[in-house]
């Protein structure tokens, strides 16, 4: 009974070694804010790798008079519904050219209205019913990504062991990158300045 | 050139003596700027920019001149997070919607309350001593506002309520200015400040500014306007210097420690049927300093090493200003000994002065010799011009201030004024005092001001303050 087991776990482990995903994770120090949330950790373009575009759509709400999430990274071409949760209009506009400077318009709570991301941008989101909203879609060009807790940790899971530029952004700092080997579960820790 | 005109030169300067004496008590102590908005705003002490408030230390000054803003200031140094009235992203979609801006997320509102024991001596009219003791619980207090309003404005406003004997209250607006802060070119360079307030042309000497409860009378209260050697110290129509201005001022730092400012305002008033200025002539000034050593003017340290103590540096600075007026057509009445009215017209005055701060550690040396000018033409109620006199007079004060321990500071002032005519009475003041801080926000005054030309005119005043 313990041989074929044996055999088995053998047999497994041999055969998924190579394709085994790690992670990256680490900490994002946001030097002078608050705290450290809302950072981007993302692997940028992977030379000769493309990445179909999710079916699944993605949600930005608009609740409490502000944007919900305040930072979405989506893959290139993902569509992201824009949803009205407060009992009040909202309105949802960019003034970014990467995002065709959509303005979508005012609906009522509890309606959708959606933008598909063609291309890679950074597309800064406003209200003009309340200008103080603001919130951020970064469309990528994978879908290896991770937003910042308050502490400025971050993991980005099933990352295939290889070599790669990571890059960190945020609303209000310069971005970073760094060129990072990943091997299994690998660790990577920025800082950002203004 | 000087014409007759007929008074007593001898009963005038006995006149002044007396009202120099008067002055003594009733030219009014000095409003205290203490903002504990701002403690709150960055969750920080009193001491972080005052030596004793409302003097401020090397620091306390950069951030003044900042806008109210701390050197190469942080989002997380702002504990109480503004109010955003825009996102910061609506820059870039102005004019198609308002340039965005944000409040600060506290109320900015702070109180300032004086309570004083004041004991005060003059000389009457007939020559005898007045003395009085006088518990004034409270002397005033003070509503301040203050903050910044996004990235390139910031605000003061101080409305002071002054309790009268009676048990009512006088209120006046002595600030309320808005600031325009670095809206172009270099940072600090180009600053604008808008409304009521206190010109940089005074920055360092002002009574705002002051550890002492007495400003420099000779050089604010002074009034020369009159027949020989003006009218003396008189409160509120002192033109030696403005103490508060309404106009605007632009001012700024380059190179970290060359100060400029230049500013307009309305000059001498007020002006007939409810108008705020005299005549449609516009006052202006210009100052120029240059601080060696110690912080940069706008907080910066590169290549200067400070001691931790924050008051103390090894510094100089030194500035020129110039003021220059012209009260043409605006007729001030005096008497002469006999009875006879006369109008006088200042119509054109102009002061040069140099200031000087020497910080050497706990130590602080300054002060500023005035030269002043005035065109005064003397006409009887007709109109008719009897004499037209350009007389010069020479202003300078000196003084220490000493940080025995943080809660222990001493201050020593002397203060003088020479009339350009030789028949009007010098006068020379005495400012000591003795400050105890007994919390960052509470402190203790012991202050003492003789007037050396007359003995019997001195005051003694015992002065608490708290600000929160």
């Amino acid at each position: 009974m313990k041989t074929p087991l044996l055999l088995s776990l053998v047999t497994l482990l041999t055969v998924a070694g190579p394709l085994t995903a790690g992670e990256i994770h680490g900490q994002v120090t946001c030097k002078g804010l608050r705290n450290s949330a809302d950072a981007v950790v993302y692997v940028d373009q992977i030379a000769g790798k493309s990445f179909p575009a999710p079916a699944e759509h993605a949600l930005m709400d608009q609740k409490d008079l502000q944007f919900q999430p305040h930072v979405l990274p989506v893959l290139v071409g993902t569509t992201v519904d824009f949803l009205n949760s407060d009992a009040l209009l909202h309105n949802v506009f960019t003034p970014d050219k990467c995002a065709d400077r959509f303005n979508l318009g005012s609906w009522p709570q509890g309606h959708k209205k959606s933008y598909t991301f063609k291309n890679p941008c950074t597309a800064t989101l406003l209200c003009n019913v309340h200008p103080e909203m603001e919130g951020y879609i970064l469309a990528l060009p994978t879908p290896y990504f991770a937003v910042t807790d308050a502490s400025g940790a971050y993991t980005i899971e099933n990352v295939p062991d290889g070599s790669y530029t990571v890059k960190v952004w945020h609303p209000k700092l310069k971005s970073v990158s760094k060129q990072v080997t990943v091997s299994g579960s690998t660790e990577v820790s920025f800082s950002l300045t203004k | 050139m000087r014409g007759e005109t007929p008074y007593s030169r001898r009963a005038l300067a006995h006149a002044m003596i007396a009202v120099m004496g008067l002055a003594l008590v009733f030219v009014t102590v000095a409003p205290v700027h203490a903002l504990p908005v701002f403690a709150r705003k960055y969750h920080t002490s009193c001491q972080t920019c005052h030596t004793v408030f409302p003097k401020l230390n090397p620091f306390g000054e950069a951030f003044r001149l900042r806008g109210y803003r701390l050197p190469s200031e942080t989002e997380a140094q702002v504990k109480e997070k503004p109010v955003s009235l825009g996102a910061e992203a609506y820059k870039r979609v102005w004019p198609d919607a308002v340039y965005p801006s944000d409040l600060p997320g506290g109320a900015p509102l702070a109180i300032n309350v004086k309570m004083a024991n004041v004991y005060a001596s003059s000389k009457d009219d007939s020559g005898h001593q007045v003395t009085h003791n006088d518990f004034q619980f409270p002397q005033e207090a003070n509503l301040f506002s203050a903050g910044t309003l996004g990235e390139h404005f910031s605000f003061l406003g101080e409305f002071t309520f002054a309790e009268t004997p009676d048990g009512g209250s006088e209120t006046e607006i002595e600030h309320a200015q808005l600031h325009v802060n670095s809206p172009f070119g270099p940072p600090n360079l180009v600053n604008f400040k808008v409304g009521k307030f206190s010109p940089d042309l005074e920055d360092r000497f002002q009574e705002m500014w002051l550890m002492t409860d007495n400003g420099v009378d000779t050089l604010f209260a002074y009034n020369p306007i009159g027949l020989h050697g003006g009218t003396g110290l008189e409160e509120d129509v002192g033109i030696s210097l403005p103490s508060l201005v309404k106009g605007i001022e632009m001012y700024g730092i380059a190179h970290h420690r060359l100060f400029y400012t230049v500013g307009v305002t309305n000059g001498l008033g007020p002006g007939p049927n409810d108008t705020v200025d005299g005549n449609s002539s516009k006052d202006v000034w210009a100052r120029i300093d240059y601080k060696f050593g110690g912080m940069g003017l706008d907080g910066d340290t590169t290549g200067v090493t400070l001691p931790p103590e924050n008051w103390r540096e090894k510094s100089l600075r030194v500035g020129l200003l110039g003021y220059s007026g012209d009260g043409s057509g605006i007729d001030f009445p005096v008497e002469d000994a006999n009875g006879v009215t006369f109008n006088v017209q200042d119509r054109r005055y102009q002061r040069v002065g140099v200031f000087g701060s020497w910080i050497w550690n706990d130590l602080n040396l300054f002060g500023v010799a005035l030269h002043g000018t005035d065109t005064l033409r003397v006409s009887d109620e007709s109109g008719a011009q009897l004499d037209e006199t350009k007389p010069g007079y020479d202003t300078w004060f000196l003084q220490a201030d000493y940080v025995i321990k943080p809660p222990f500071q001493v201050s020593l002032r002397y203060e003088d004024l020479t009339p350009g005519d030789s028949s009007a009475p010098k006068s020379r003041f005495l400012n000591a005092n003795f400050t105890f801080l007994m919390r960052a926000n509470i402190k203790t005054m012991l202050e003492y001001r003789r007037d050396l030309e007359e003995t019997q005119n001195y005051q003694l005043a015992a002065v608490l303050r708290f600000a929160y």
